[in-house]
């Protein structure tokens, strides 16, 4: 029985070397130059059609919107479908990092030793401080690296810090559950009405509604980015938040 | 440096791959993800490597974290 085991480890993993090395070798052999037409159009205009110097997201909000809305919709049934398997399971799943040791009396020894003062300090200092810090990849997202999901990812980092940092008293309602899911939800509300606002002026769907008003181009997208980042991060904090066990 | 890089990533992603102590595991994958953070950004693709650094050294981490202390620290081996 064991012998067997082995081997069927053994040929799973000669199985996923070979396909990596199927994958990845034509690639190294190859002596076909890389297709460049793409990179030159975004070279010679991508700065000028939409104005952001960051041709990341001049891409990706721009020429690309409609793939931005897939990827957030993707993140949406994620983040529900997470929410959706800690509400089965109840309060049992939320002994992750032993939060039932904020009730000081009742919690268990094995449970308050867990909960070291390092966390408590470093976490609670440091949680406004990366917030900040993903509002700017968030908001200048057309002008250095960053966007709407990097900044949005460090907001969310930034949510866990102050859910830890934070014992007994909320300092923020940045941490309430439900806050979270009113974010999220009107943060998806507005990219479907910011993708929609194109069409009644005429611009298509995910076109600039401020186009034909002389307004710069990277508007819509500095719109876009903001809108985004505060939905994927008021959704992925939301989910680290329940996962916590903060959610009523 | 790139080579450096790549052999420190086969490295801890072995160590990842083989440790029975799954905490330890995690932490050698989040440091798996900070590298190619480095590497990405050593390779001019910032935007990239912000998001690694975020989901994978982050986000990730809390995850895996919340998953072994609701369930079993150690891999049984079977």
């Amino acid at each position: 029985m064991m012998k067997r085991q082995r081997v069927i480890s053994f040929l799973q993993t000669f199985l996923a070397l070979g396909a990596v090395l199927a994958v990845v070798i034509p690639v190294f052999l190859s002596d076909f130059p890389w297709p460049t037409s793409a990179r030159d159009y975004l070279e010679a205009h991508g700065v000028a059609d939409s104005g952001a110097r960051n041709l990341v997201s001049a891409i990706y909000l721009g020429y690309r919107a409609f793939d931005t809305l897939g990827e957030t919709i993707v993140l949406l049934v994620a983040v529900s479908g997470t929410i959706g398997i800690i509400a089965q399971s109840g309060v049992s799943l939320a002994r992750g990092f032993g939060e039932e040791a904020l009730d000081r009396k009742t919690a268990s020894p094995r449970l308050r030793h867990r909960r070291t003062e390092l966390i408590d300090v470093v976490t609670g200092k440091l949680g406004p401080i990366v917030l900040i810090f993903g509002l700017y990849v968030m908001l200048f997202g057309h002008l250095s690296p960053g966007g709407g999901f990097q900044g949005g990812v460090v907001i969310a980092s930034g949510i866990v810090f102050i859910a830890l940092g934070s014992k007994n008293e909320d300092s923020t309602r940045l941490q309430e559950a439900g806050m979270l899911a009113r974010i999220e939800a009107a943060g998806f509300l507005s990219l479907i009405l910011a993708a929609l606002s194109g069409m009644v002026t005429g611009s298509g769907f995910f076109g600039n509604p401020l186009a034909g008003m002389g307004a710069s181009p990277v508007s819509y997208i500095v719109i876009l980015n903001a809108v985004i980042g505060l939905k994927v991060g008021a959704g992925i904090g939301f989910m680290c938040v329940a996962m916590m066990g903060r959610v009523e | 440096m790139t080579t450096l890089i790549l052999v420190l990533l086969i490295i801890l992603a072995l160590y990842t791959l083989l440790s029975r102590d799954l905490l330890h595991g995690t932490i050698a994958l989040s440091a798996v993800s900070l590298l190619s953070a480095i590497l990405f950004y050593y390779l001019y693709a910032p935007d990239v490597a912000i998001t690694e650094a975020a989901v994978g050294a982050g986000v990730s981490t809390v995850v895996f974290v919340w998953a072994i202390r609701a369930t079993e620290r150690r891999d049984s081996g079977k």
